[in-house]
């Protein structure tokens, strides 16, 4: 806190001054509160070092998302230019580009460059072949599960659904405890839901929107066995039928109160589930890719953050040398170490200090691999919407037609698909 | 009238007609005028054109909008039913005279002086299927079996419903109270003369007294009921399967989830038509009663 005031006010004195060639010159930098500012703030520091001729500014806007977005739209709508640089939810980007908020930084950061980071996080920073952010860390849908107990059975970590509910069942056979649980995860009518949902669609070969046709598959065949597989198998017989109202906190409380052999969360859950503190079951978890159905790949949804430059920045030179530098390998090692957040370039992962301080990071990677980006599109909230809408009334009631409800969903994404395809024209 | 005095008069209520103007008038023009636009926010190309009607076309199409004003609607008329109900009992009771009647009226308004989005938030962990106090009471500590109120979608709308009615009944209880404290003693009295048991005495006493005190409340009630919003916001995010998805809450979700102002505001300003309808038909019912009550 005191070296962002500190800073302030050296970018007030510096802004005050007459300037000269050789006076640094001040960005913007917009962001939320991270949960470790001196990390943030060392880094900052390390930049001033290395660029003597640049300042950052930092401004702090709340940390959630949504109300994140609507701080930074807020500015660059108003074509703002006193913000220069910006970080982005994964779900942004396609909106940014589409609006013209966010520089297209083609030219900058090169094919060559995109290939070191996780190809998700490309894939999700790019919009019509131009790509509008640069990753900085990622979160991507993991599988944990109990180590003791598949341990104490001989069972190997599930590959398929099928084997981790056959798992399962043997395991609460033997151990007998009746408030004992296969699998806790999130399916509550929210965001949630629809990442939840992709990694059991993408894991049977399914999908949501063919990205460059525009074609919505959500009622073709594998999308539609596996929400089945969902309604059928997993709510109120390997979940309990709670999990129909829980996001991630209540899903993980089941898991850590000892509760639950399988679970699906994000990275900071790890943290949470080793903490003996709140967790009765902590070093006894194990944490890896999410399971397939037979014959298909794992897959995880991906968040994380990115870097955006703005259209509007007078400075978008300096702007992107601190993009560069905050991206770089030796900043998301930092990153990595000190706040614990998973870097979007591979070879960090195989650094050897990094490796040493954070051997889970390790466990990580393949379900980072295997990550997809949500359908992009500028328009993406309304799709969300719609499939909110579909997986909920799915699963929620066994005696509805998942084909009707598919089909009705389908037509309405379309729709959604062609508004945005006729403004592009 | 002093001929100065009208002046100020005037003058006095400038203030509040200002005050009306920024924060009532003003957001209901703009909602009007949004809703005649097609507005999205992802979309700026679009600008923000004239589309006339077509905003409620749409709205008379779209099957969610339709569930969602059946949900309300269930929702209003069990809510407001159970409210009166459990205010005129109410008030019945603290309108006794007893020991400790004053902590007790002071009691029942407890819920009631509860902000919304705190009772909600009290629900929600309450009607919780894994830790929640209500299966517990029910069901036991540590048992397999238990109802996930809020994972289905009958018993989630049940758990908002009676949540609302926990909430609000008190506040029925206060209005029908007041009409029940201007009945004279006398006419019970005379009643009691005349030989009329407690049940005689009560419809025909106390009920034909206090029917405008009840209309008025039914009124409140109704129009409150029809703007629901925080209860299913916090408590169920509109699910499971839509079966929460009040009106407020889907025009609020189109709005600001997704960012489709004009749509979202055609969703606002119907649900505002509807209250206009029925506080006019009501206020034209209670109104001629209350005269007659009062002459």
């Amino acid at each position: 806190m005191k070296t962002v005031c500190l800073l302030i006010l050296l970018a007030i004195v510096f802004l005050g001054a007459p300037s000269h060639a050789e006076e640094p010159q001040t960005i913007v930098f917009l962001m939320w509160k991270p949960n470790q500012p001196e990390v943030w703030d060392r880094l900052i520091e390390y930049f001033h070092q290395t660029h003597p001729n640049i300042r950052v500014q930092v401004q702090i806007g709340p940390h959630s998302s949504t109300e994140s977005h609507a701080i930074v739209t807020q500015r660059l709508k108003n074509k703002d230019t006193s913000v220069d640089v910006f970080l982005m939810d994964v779900i942004w980007p396609p909106e940014f580009a589409n609006a013209g908020w966010a520089l297209d930084l083609t030219a900058k950061f090169s094919r060559k460059e995109q290939e070191a980071f996780l190809p998700a996080t490309i894939a999700a920073n790019t919009y019509h072949g131009r790509i509008y952010g640069v990753p900085y860390y990622v979160d991507a849908g993991l599988f944990y599960y109990r180590k003791d107990l598949l341990e104490k059975y001989e069972f190997n970590p599930p590959k398929s659904w099928h084997e981790m509910l056959a798992q399962g069942n043997v395991i609460l056979k033997e151990e007998g405890d009746p408030t004992l649980h296969v699998y806790s995860a999130q399916f509550k009518q929210y965001e949630g839901l629809v990442c939840d949902m992709l990694e059991f669609i993408w894991s049977h070969g399914g999908s949501i929107l063919d990205q460059p046709t525009g074609k919505v598959l959500v009622a073709e065949p594998p999308s539609i066995q596996a929400v089945t597989f969902v309604r059928d198998q997993i709510i109120g017989q390997a979940a309990p039928q709670g999990v129909v109202n829980y996001e991630e906190p209540e899903s993980l409380e089941v898991f850590i109160q000892g509760k639950a052999v399988f679970h699906r969360n994000w990275p900071y859950a790890w943290t949470v589930a080793n903490d003996p503190e709140r967790s009765k079951v902590a070093g006894r978890v194990g944490v890896g890719t999410l399971p397939a159905f037979p014959g298909h790949h794992p897959a995880a949804a991906l968040g994380g953050w990115q870097f955006g430059i703005s259209r509007w920045s007078e400075h978008a030179k300096e702007a992107w040398e601190f993009v560069e530098f905050m991206t770089s390998f030796e900043s998301q090692k930092i990153l990595a170490i000190q706040a614990g957040l998973a870097p979007t370039r591979v070879a960090v992962y195989k650094d050897r200090e990094v490796q040493d301080k954070m051997p889970h990071l390790k466990d990580f990677l393949p379900a980072f691999k295997r990550a997809r980006p949500r359908p992009v599109s500028p328009l993406y909230p309304m799709i969300s919407q719609e499939l909110q809408r579909f997986f909920s009334r799915a699963i929620a009631d066994s005696q509805t037609d998942v084909q009707d409800l598919a089909q009705a969903t389908s037509a309405r994404i379309a729709r959604v698909v062609q508004m945005e395809a006729a403004v592009r024209r | 009238m002093i001929p100065g005095d009208r002046k100020l008069y005037l003058a006095l209520l400038v203030p509040t007609l200002l005050v009306l103007l920024v924060f009532v008038v003003a957001p209901i023009t703009q909602s009007i005028i949004f809703s005649f636009h097609r507005i999205i926010i992802g979309l700026p190309q679009l600008k923000s054109p004239f589309i006339g009607l077509e905003n409620y076309q749409e709205l008379l199409h779209d099957s969610v909008a339709r569930h969602s004003f059946w949900v309300t609607l269930l929702f209003v008329s069990t809510t407001t039913f159970f409210e009166l109900l459990l205010g005129l009992l109410l008030a019945l009771l603290i309108h006794h005279r007893f020991p400790g009647r004053g902590s007790l009226r002071a009691c029942v308004l407890i819920p009631w002086a509860i902000p919304t989005v705190v009772s909600a938030q009290m629900w929600r962990f309450l009607f919780n299927d894994a830790y929640g106090m209500i299966n517990y009471a029910i069901f036991g500590h540590g048992v397999a079996h238990y109802i996930p109120w809020l994972a289905k979608p009958g018993t989630a709308l049940f758990a908002i419903i009676l949540a609302d009615i926990w909430k609000t009944s008190s506040f029925a209880a206060l209005l029908i109270l007041a009409g029940l404290q201007i009945i004279p003693e006398e006419l019970y009295q005379a009643a009691k003369v005349d030989g009329a048991n407690v049940w005689r005495r009560f419809w025909h006493v106390t009920w034909p007294l206090i029917r405008p005190a009840v209309l008025v409340a039914l009124l409140f009630r109704t129009i409150d009921a029809f703007r629901v919003f925080d209860l299913a916001f916090v408590m169920t995010q509109g699910g499971p399967a839509d079966a929460t998805n009040v009106l407020q809450l889907y025009g609020y979700k189109k709005m600001f989830v997704e960012g489709w102002m004009g749509y979202g505001s055609t969703i606002s300003v119907s649900v505002f038509v509807i209250v206009l309808v029925l506080a006019v038909v009501y206020v034209r019912m209670v109104g001629r009663r209350l005269l007659e009550a009062s002459l």
